[in-house]
C-alpha cells in the first residue's frame, strides 16, 4: 500500500549495460548452457572447470570465501534457459550443468538476464526478490553468503573470460560498443535472405539456445 | 547551518567504492563479526579491508564511520573493545556505539576518537542525549525513526549535539533494532549477535503462485501471486488477531514498505538536522549506487535552491512501497 503522504514520483532505475550487447550475452549464455548439456558430464565438466579457474584467477578473494563455506550444493536455475547449473561450494568447489530438478541444499530461480545481472552486481538481489523476479528455496543463509560474496566483486563474466583468451580482451569492448549496429545488420540480412536460409538460421538458433521454458 | 551530510551504507569494499563514487559524504560500515548489527553471511569488513576502505575514502575526502553497535555480554567484552581499538588505530573518522560501557571504554582509551551514538541506543529525548554528551563526549546522535519532524526540531533546540536521521531504506519500528520478536522466534538476537531474522532461520516456500516466508518455524507471511514481497521480519508479518479464523491476516505492526523522506528536506533543514542517513548495509552495490547517486543529486539541487529532482527508486524498495514514516504520521 502506498503511503498517501508520499509525494515524490519515482520510476524504475537500475545500472545496466548497453541493452543490445547485454541481449547478445544473455543469448550466448543460454546457448552455452545448451551446448554444455549436449557435451555431457565429462566434457561439459572440463569446460566449467576451466571457467571456474579463469574466474578464480581474477577474483581470488571471492573464491577463497566460497571455498571456506560448508560443503553444500546450490541450484542456479535460469528459468528461460535449456539447463540449470549446480554450484558446489566448500572445499570441493565445482560448477556443473544439470537438470533443473537436481537435488540441492538451496535453489535460486530467475530469468537468465537477471541472474547474469546479479552475478555481475548490476542489480540488487533484494530488489529482485521484492518484485518476485527472483525466487529462492532451501538454505537462505547459503544463498545470502553467495550473493554477498559475489556482490563484493567487480565481476564481468564476458570480460573476465575474454581477458583469459588474450586477443579477445581487446575485441570485446569494441563488440559491445557496436552490438546494436551488428544486430541491425544481421536482422536486415535475415529479412532479405531467401526462405530456406531464414529457416536454417532459425533451426540453428533453436539448436544453440534450446527451447525456452513455457515455449 | 551548513549543508546536510549524506551518510551512506557499505556492506563490503565494492559497496564502499560505489557509495564514495556516487557522492557520499561519509560511509558507515562494520567488522565481520557480532560487534555490528548487520552480522550477515558474506557481509562486512576484515581489518585489512577496512584499512583499504579508509584509504580509498580519505583520498576522496569521504569519511568512514565504524558501527560497533551491538551490546557486549557479560564475560565477553574483548571483541567489542578490540573493534573500538582497531577502528581508532586504522583512523576511522568516528565509531558508532550504543552500549554505555563501550562508550565509557572508547572515551577513556581513545579520547580523540569521535563518538556517535547509534540508533540502536534509541535516545529519543533531550535528557538522554545530554547524558551521553556529558558522560562520554558523544558528538552526534542518530535519532530513532519514531520521532515526528516537529519533535526533532524541539529536541535539536534543547541539545548541543549534532543529530543524524534516516531518510531512506528499511524501517525498524521495534524500538530501533532491540527486537525481542526476532530473538523469540530464532534464539538469536539483533542486540547480541547482530542478526535480525538470521538467514539460517529463514525459509521461503512456494505455495502454488504464492510465496510463504517462514522464520524459526513460524509462517509469518504469505504473498499472493504477483504481490510484492518484503523481508522475513516478524514486525512486517501478517497475522490473524486473537488467533481467530474469521478475519484475513493483516499487518499488525508495520507493512513491508521503505522510508523515503526526500519530500521533507525543507522541514529537516528547518529542524536543524545535521546529517541524512541511508539504510541498507545488507543491500547490493547496485542499490548503493542508485540510492546514493539519486540522493546526492537531490541534495545538491536542494542546497542550491533548485527544484529537487524526482527519485526513481521504486524498483529498489521493500514491498514496492515508500513512506515518510513517523516523521509525518503518528503511527506510534
Amino acid at each position: 500500500m502506498r503511503d498517501p503522504g508520499f509525494m515524490v514520483q519515482d520510476q524504475a532505475n537500475e545500472t545496466a549495460p548497453d541493452p543490445r550487447a547485454r541481449d547478445v550475452e544473455v543469448q550466448l549464455t543460454r546457448a552455452g548452457l545448451g551446448f554444455a548439456r549436449r557435451l555431457g558430464d565429462r566434457a561439459g565438466g572440463l569446460l566449467f572447470d576451466r571457467l571456474l579457474r579463469i574466474l578464480e584467477a581474477r577474483h581470488p578473494r571471492a573464491f577463497t570465501a566460497l571455498g571456506e563455506l560448508p560443503d553444500a550444493r546450490l541450484l542456479i536455475d535460469p528459468v528461460d534457459a535449456p539447463a540449470a547449473l549446480l554450484l558446489r561450494v566448500g572445499p570441493g568447489l565445482a560448477l556443473r550443468v544439470c537438470d533443473r530438478t537436481a537435488e540441492a541444499e538451496a535453489t535460486v530461480r530467475g530469468p537468465c538476464a537477471r541472474l547474469l545481472d546479479l552475478l555481475e552486481g548490476r542489480i540488487d538481489g533484494d530488489a529482485l526478490f521484492f518484485r518476485r523476479e527472483l525466487s529462492i528455496e532451501g538454505d537462505t543463509a547459503l544463498i545470502l553468503a553467495l550473493r554477498n560474496t559475489l556482490d563484493g566483486e567487480e565481476m564481468d563474466l564476458f570480460g573476465d573470460v575474454a581477458a583469459a583468451a588474450g586477443p579477445l580482451r581487446h575485441a570485446l569492448p569494441v563488440a559491445r560498443r557496436n552490438a546494436g549496429r551488428a544486430l541491425d545488420l544481421l536482422a536486415t540480412a535475415r529479412r532479405f535472405a531467401p526462405p530456406p536460409v531464414r529457416w536454417g538460421m532459425a533451426v540453428l538458433e533453436r539448436r544453440l539456445i534450446g527451447p525456452r521454458q513455457g515455449a | 547551518m551548513g549543508s546536510f551530510e549524506l551518510i551512506c551504507p557499505a556492506g563490503n569494499p565494492a559497496a564502499l567504492r560505489a557509495a564514495v563514487d556516487a557522492g557520499a559524504d561519509a560511509v558507515y560500515l562494520g567488522f565481520r563479526d557480532e560487534t555490528n548489527a548487520r552480522n550477515f553471511p558474506g557481509l562486512n569488513f576484515s581489518r585489512p579491508e577496512l584499512a583499504e576502505a579508509i584509504a580509498y575514502a580519505h583520498a576522496r575526502s569521504v569519511q568512514v564511520f565504524v558501527a560497533i553497535n551491538t551490546y557486549p555480554q557479560a564475560g565477553n567484552l574483548a571483541p567489542w573493545q578490540r573493534a573500538v581499538d582497531d577502528a581508532a588505530q586504522l583512523k576511522a573518522d568516528a565509531v558508532i556505539l550504543a552500549d554505555l560501557g563501550l562508550l565509557a571504554y572508547a572515551a577513556k582509551h581513545h579520547p580523540d576518537l569521535r563518538l556517535h551514538l547509534s540508533v540502536q541506543a534509541s535516545a529519543a529525548n533531550a535528557e538522554a542525549i545530554r547524558l551521553y554528551r556529558e558522560a562520554f563526549g558523544v558528538r552526534r546522535v542518530v535519532l530513532p525513526r519514531v520521532l515526528t519532524v516537529p519533535e526533532i526540531a524541539r529536541l535539536n533546540a534543547e541539545v548541543d549535539v549534532e543529530t543524524e536521521v534516516f531518510v531512506f531504506g528499511g524501517l525498524c519500528p521495534m524500538a530501533e533494532g532491540r527486537c525481542s520478536l526476532s530473538s523469540y522466534a530464532t534464539g538469536l538476537s539483533p542486540n547480541k549477535q547482530g542478526v535480525c531474522s538470521p538467514a539460517s532461520h529463514v525459509r521461503y516456500e512456494p505455495r502454488g503462485e504464492a510465496l510463504a516466508s517462514r522464520l524459526g518455524g513460524f509462517t509469518i507471511n504469505v504473498f499472493g501471486a504477483g504481490e510484492p514481497a518484503g523481508y522475513p521480519t516478524l514486525c512486517k508479518g501478517r497475522f490473524v488477531p486473537g488467533g481467530g479464523t474469521s478475519r484475513d491476516p493483516a499487518y499488525l505492526f508495520e507493512e513491508p514498505t521503505s522510508l523515503n523522506a526526500l519530500a521533507l528536506l525543507p522541514e529537516l533543514k528547518a529542524a536543524k538536522v545535521c546529517a541524512l542517513k541511508i539504510e541498507g548495509r545488507q543491500r547490493g552495490k547496485a542499490y548503493i549506487a542508485a540510492v546514493v547517486g539519486a540522493y546526492r543529486r537531490a541534495l545538491d539541487a536542494f542546497e542550491r535552491g533548485l527544484p529537487v529532482p524526482a527519485l526513481d527508486l521504486e524498483a529498489m524498495v521493500e514491498g514496492g512501497a515508500q513512506t515518510t514514516g513517523a516523521y509525518t504520521r503518528a503511527w506510534r
